[in-house]
């Protein structure tokens, strides 16, 4: 399931496509493929969270474990980790695909979806990944953003617009306090690095 | 992805800023495997031997004598094999121009070297952070750009 | 105008041709008329003299007849004498008339018919003669004889008769011919010759105004010769021709003296000019002035060398260009020009160019190293410091402290200036890519750059649209961004820090701030603010290099912000003004060219 942005059609001279993935969706079939290969009963439940239908043996689940390695796939024990990767799915499935939820504030959103406080979650992110998911959010807004320059040709007031950002200032400088470039910047880079290959 | 620590390296021909840079790495809770080279020619000898551990990202000093930091980023940007490092540009000087340049050229971070620990501390730590999540949460490499 | 005059001389051939034309025919009418008058006299004579003849034929008839009748009254051999000449004499006059019938049938005829009356005349006088020997009167033969003779002198009288009246009316009707050909000749004649003079009048007129302007014409080509002489001296030049049809060339005096000779002191071959050409140069200006002569074509601009007898080598240039004079011969006309001197100028020109360029580099090249190579050490110097203060500090006395804050200072500092004068030695044009830009979007980013101090500063910056301008975008940004952070360092204590950034379109004329505008329309931007201005006669001051107009520690600065917006507008041949009011405010006006 690629999603290939109308944007490629008017490079596709240059032998060269430009490409958007939805990783989720990549990782999703992926896993669905492994599992079945593998004969394992399962339901996918969320992002990176498999509910097996079945107990595995430690032989069948280091194969499995093995194969899916050559995907940078990783089974996570440590339930921490796992409720990590659940706040960082959110966070992405909130920030490019749920505009609505965008709307809400993201600390109610996160611990109404995922059935903990903010604090502990807040916490919890913390000692997992050396940062906070104020940041995290952040970061996947400037990457949004970056993917919606780029692919979609739209320009910042739009992309406020669609993030919901109180201002286009707001937005540019928050894109340029996380990238230390200015959209236009950007733009200009991505556009010219695209020419020169 | 994640292995148990993150593997740096930086490629720059002055002692004082090699010793800086191991020390921040040393002061960071981030666990760092942090390798440095004199100039581009060992920098890119190492990389271009075959059991080479590749780095997580590369620190390149645009001023280094026999192969530049320039010339080191062409080469690793005509290689396919060093597609998934993050280069960083590590350099004393900052014009617009120069900064723009090297990201067209394919770097992903430039760093002015900061004038004091602390900021060094706290923009390595940036890198490596926001690195780490280009590495693990999916976003697209190719819009990678940091400036520090 | 010769080409006119010479086109005129068509008309004036035509004209002449026209004239012998017609004399021509008045010559061959006159000649025809007089032929037509002489043969009609001719004619008239003849008819005379055919009438006189006819006559005499008549009277000797009656001469023959008087004679036979004297016969036969007095058988008198005398009466036979007038018989005899009369018949005589009638032979005569009949040859006469032979003679001018010769060319008139119908007399031819007539004279035949008489012919044959007369011999029938003659027959019966001999007839009757011979009745009047034997005395025989009565014989009724002679009666009839008698009278036969009688009716025949009848007919040939009523024959001569009709013969001299059909010769009268003959010459009455060339009476009338004649006569009326001695009136309409000399009319006629008359009419010609005044139109011949006409046309020749007109033609000699023509002949004296074409002379006339041939003349003035002639004059002005005297002048210009004599100026052309005159500046070929002055512009060191030298004129050729080259004849393709003669294949011989001309030089002219000056082409000589440019080579060092005295005019038309050689032959102008050629080879004898070749023998000047500087020897490294001559392959060159074979190949080219060959090629030249062997099609026939235009010589571009060709450069050699040439060495005059005295060793001075001159730069030569020459072109030609063919030309095809009023007869269609065609000719390449060439100019040759010394231009030694000019040379010799753009030598040193280039020298002193180089030179500048050199220094220039040399001055950015020193400027950029001494700013980006003292950095270096000056951030090990921080950097170590700030290593020392976090690991040593605790160990130092107050004092001790108090220098390390000092020292930090100063550092500091030490880097603004570095960081500035960097920025200044890359404000550069050369190298640097025009480009059209939207001017707002410039703006826009320079006040993203500082999106932090406005915000912390609460300013307010408001601007109106600009156009898209041919601009160096870094530099204008840079502008921009060193023209409102010099707004925002200098606000007042007692205000919200207010900017205003207004753009429109100026007219050179109405701006007499620009004292040597270079274009008659400049894109003006004037950026306002209500910060602490400054006295006016500083105006000029705080756009030099290092100059400040306050103490380091009231205000940070280097005093190369508004030194480097002065190079970016300079950069791009605009012009920057400063305006300020103690505690109002301060104006900065900028002009870039409306191109």
């Amino acid at each position: 399931m690629f999603i290939i942005s109308s944007k490629f059609t008017r490079q596709i001279f240059l032998m060269k496509l430009h490409l958007k993935f939805d990783f989720n969706a990549i990782c999703r079939k992926v896993l669905d493929e492994k599992l079945l290969e593998h004969n394992i009963k399962h339901k996918i439940i969320g992002f990176g969270e498999v509910k097996l239908l079945e107990k595995l043996s430690a032989d069948r689940l280091e194969s499995f474990s093995n194969d899916l390695k050559e995907y940078s796939i990783e089974i996570v024990e440590n339930q921490k980790s796992i409720l990590v990767q659940k706040i960082k799915d959110t966070i992405t499935d909130m920030v490019f695909n749920n505009e609505t939820a965008t709307n809400l504030k993201a600390s109610a959103y996160l611990s109404d979806t995922l059935g903990h406080s903010y604090g502990y979650l807040s916490n919890l992110f913390s000692e997992v990944t050396y940062t906070s998911i104020e940041n995290f959010i952040i970061i996947q807004k400037i990457e949004y953003t970056k993917q919606l320059i780029i692919n979609e040709n739209l320009n910042l007031t739009e992309i406020a617009f669609k993030l919901n950002y109180s201002s286009v200032a707001h937005l540019s400088t928050q894109f340029k306090n996380t990238t230390g470039i200015t959209p236009s910047a950007f733009q200009r880079i991505i556009t010219k690095r695209r020419e020169l290959n | 992805m994640h292995e148990d620590y993150i593997n740096i390296i930086l490629a720059d021909d002055d002692e004082d800023d090699r010793l800086f840079f191991c020390d921040a790495f040393d002061e960071l809770k981030i666990t760092t495997r942090v390798k440095t080279f004199n100039d581009g020619v060992y920098l890119m000898d190492y990389l271009n031997a075959e059991d080479s551990v590749f780095p997580n990202i590369l620190f390149l000093d645009l001023n280094m004598p026999r192969k530049s930091g320039l010339e080191c980023l062409k080469e690793i940007k005509k290689n396919d094999k060093f597609k998934d490092i993050a280069i960083a540009i590590y350099s004393t000087s900052a014009s617009e121009e120069d900064i723009e340049k090297t990201f067209i050229m394919g770097a992903n971070i430039y760093i002015k070297k900061p004038n004091d620990f602390k900021t060094l501390k706290k923009v390595l730590e940036e890198v490596v952070t926001i690195n780490w999540q280009y590495y693990t949460n999916g976003l697209n490499k190719d819009n990678f750009l940091l400036r520090l | 105008m010769p080409s006119r005059i010479f086109k005129k001389s068509w008309l004036i051939k035509s004209i002449f041709f026209i004239s012998a034309f017609v004399i021509l025919i008045i010559g061959g009418t006159t000649y025809k008329k007089i032929e037509d008058l002489s043969q009609s006299s001719d004619l008239l004579t003849k008819t005379y003299k055919t009438n006189v003849e006819l006559e005499k034929i008549f009277s000797h008839l009656k001469d023959a007849e008087t004679g036979q009748q004297g016969f036969i009254i007095t058988n008198d051999p005398i009466y036979l004498e007038p018989y005899n000449i009369g018949r005589e004499n009638i032979n005569y006059s009949f040859a006469e008339l032979k003679v001018l019938g010769s060319d008139n049938t119908t007399l031819q005829n007539n004279l035949k018919e008489l012919n044959v009356l007369i011999d029938k005349r003659m027959w019966y006088f001999e007839k009757s003669f011979r009745f009047s020997s034997v005395g025989n009167y009565n014989d009724e033969n002679f009666k009839e004889n008698f009278l036969n003779g009688k009716k025949t002198m009848d007919t040939i009288r009523g024959k001569i008769k009709g013969m001299i009246d059909t010769g009268n009316q003959l010459l009455n009707k060339r009476q009338e011919a004649y006569e009326s050909n001695l009136k309409l000749t000399p009319m006629f004649l008359y009419v010609v010759l005044l139109l011949s003079l006409m046309l020749m009048f007109a033609t000699y007129s023509k002949i004296i105004s074409d002379l006339k302007k041939i003349k003035a014409a002639n004059e002005q080509l005297e002048i210009f010769k004599e100026s052309t002489k005159q500046s070929e001296i002055i512009g060191l030049q030298g004129n050729w021709i080259w004849d393709i049809e003669e294949r011989t060339f001309t030089y002219s005096d000056n082409l000589y003296r440019l080579i060092g000779e005295k005019p038309q002191s050689f032959q102008p071959t050629l080879d004898n000019f070749v023998n000047f050409v500087h020897p490294e140069d001559i392959e060159k200006f074979r190949k080219d002035i060959d090629r030249m002569m062997a099609k026939n074509e235009d010589l571009p601009f060709i450069y050699y060398r040439i060495i005059q007898k005295n060793g001075t080598i001159k730069h030569f240039k020459t072109c030609a260009k063919l030309h095809r004079n009023l007869d269609g011969k065609r000719q390449l006309l060439g100019i040759t020009t010394d231009i030694t001197t000019e040379i010799e100028h753009f030598k040193t020109l280039e020298e002193r160019n180089l030179e500048l360029e050199r220094n220039n580099k040399e001055l950015s090249a020193f400027n950029y190293v001494a700013s980006h190579d003292l950095q270096e050490p000056l951030r090990k110097i921080q950097t170590f410091l700030s290593r020392f203060e976090d690991k040593e500090a605790h160990k130092l006395s107050e004092s001790g402290m108090m220098y390390m804050d000092r020292i930090k200072n100063a550092a500091t500092r030490m880097r603004m200036l570095i960081d500035d004068l960097l920025q200044f030695s890359r404000t550069n044009k050369a190298d640097k890519a025009f480009e059209l830009a939207d001017i707002n979007i410039l703006l826009k980013n320079a006040q993203q750059d500082l999106a932090e101090s406005i915000t912390d500063e609460k300013a307010i910056i408001t601007s109106n649209k600009f156009p898209s301008i041919k601009v160096i975008p870094f530099q204008i940004q840079q502008l921009f961004s060193n023209l409102i952070s010099n707004s925002l360092k200098y606000k007042s204590k007692d205000r919200i820090p207010e900017i205003r950034i207004i753009y429109n379109k100026a007219k050179a004329s109405d701006e007499p701030i620009i004292l040597n505008p270079k274009k008659p329309y400049y894109h003006k931007i004037t950026i306002t603010d209500n910060g602490i201005g400054f006295e006016n006669k500083y105006a000029e001051n705080i756009f030099v290099l290092f100059n400040r107009l306050h103490g380091k520690h009231e205000y940070s600065g280097t005093g190369i912000g508004l030194s480097i917006c002065k190079k970016i507008v300079e950069n791009h041949q605009g012009f920057i003004f400063a305006n300020g009011k103690p505690n109002v405010g301060a104006t900065f006006t900028i002009y870039f060219p409306y191109l």
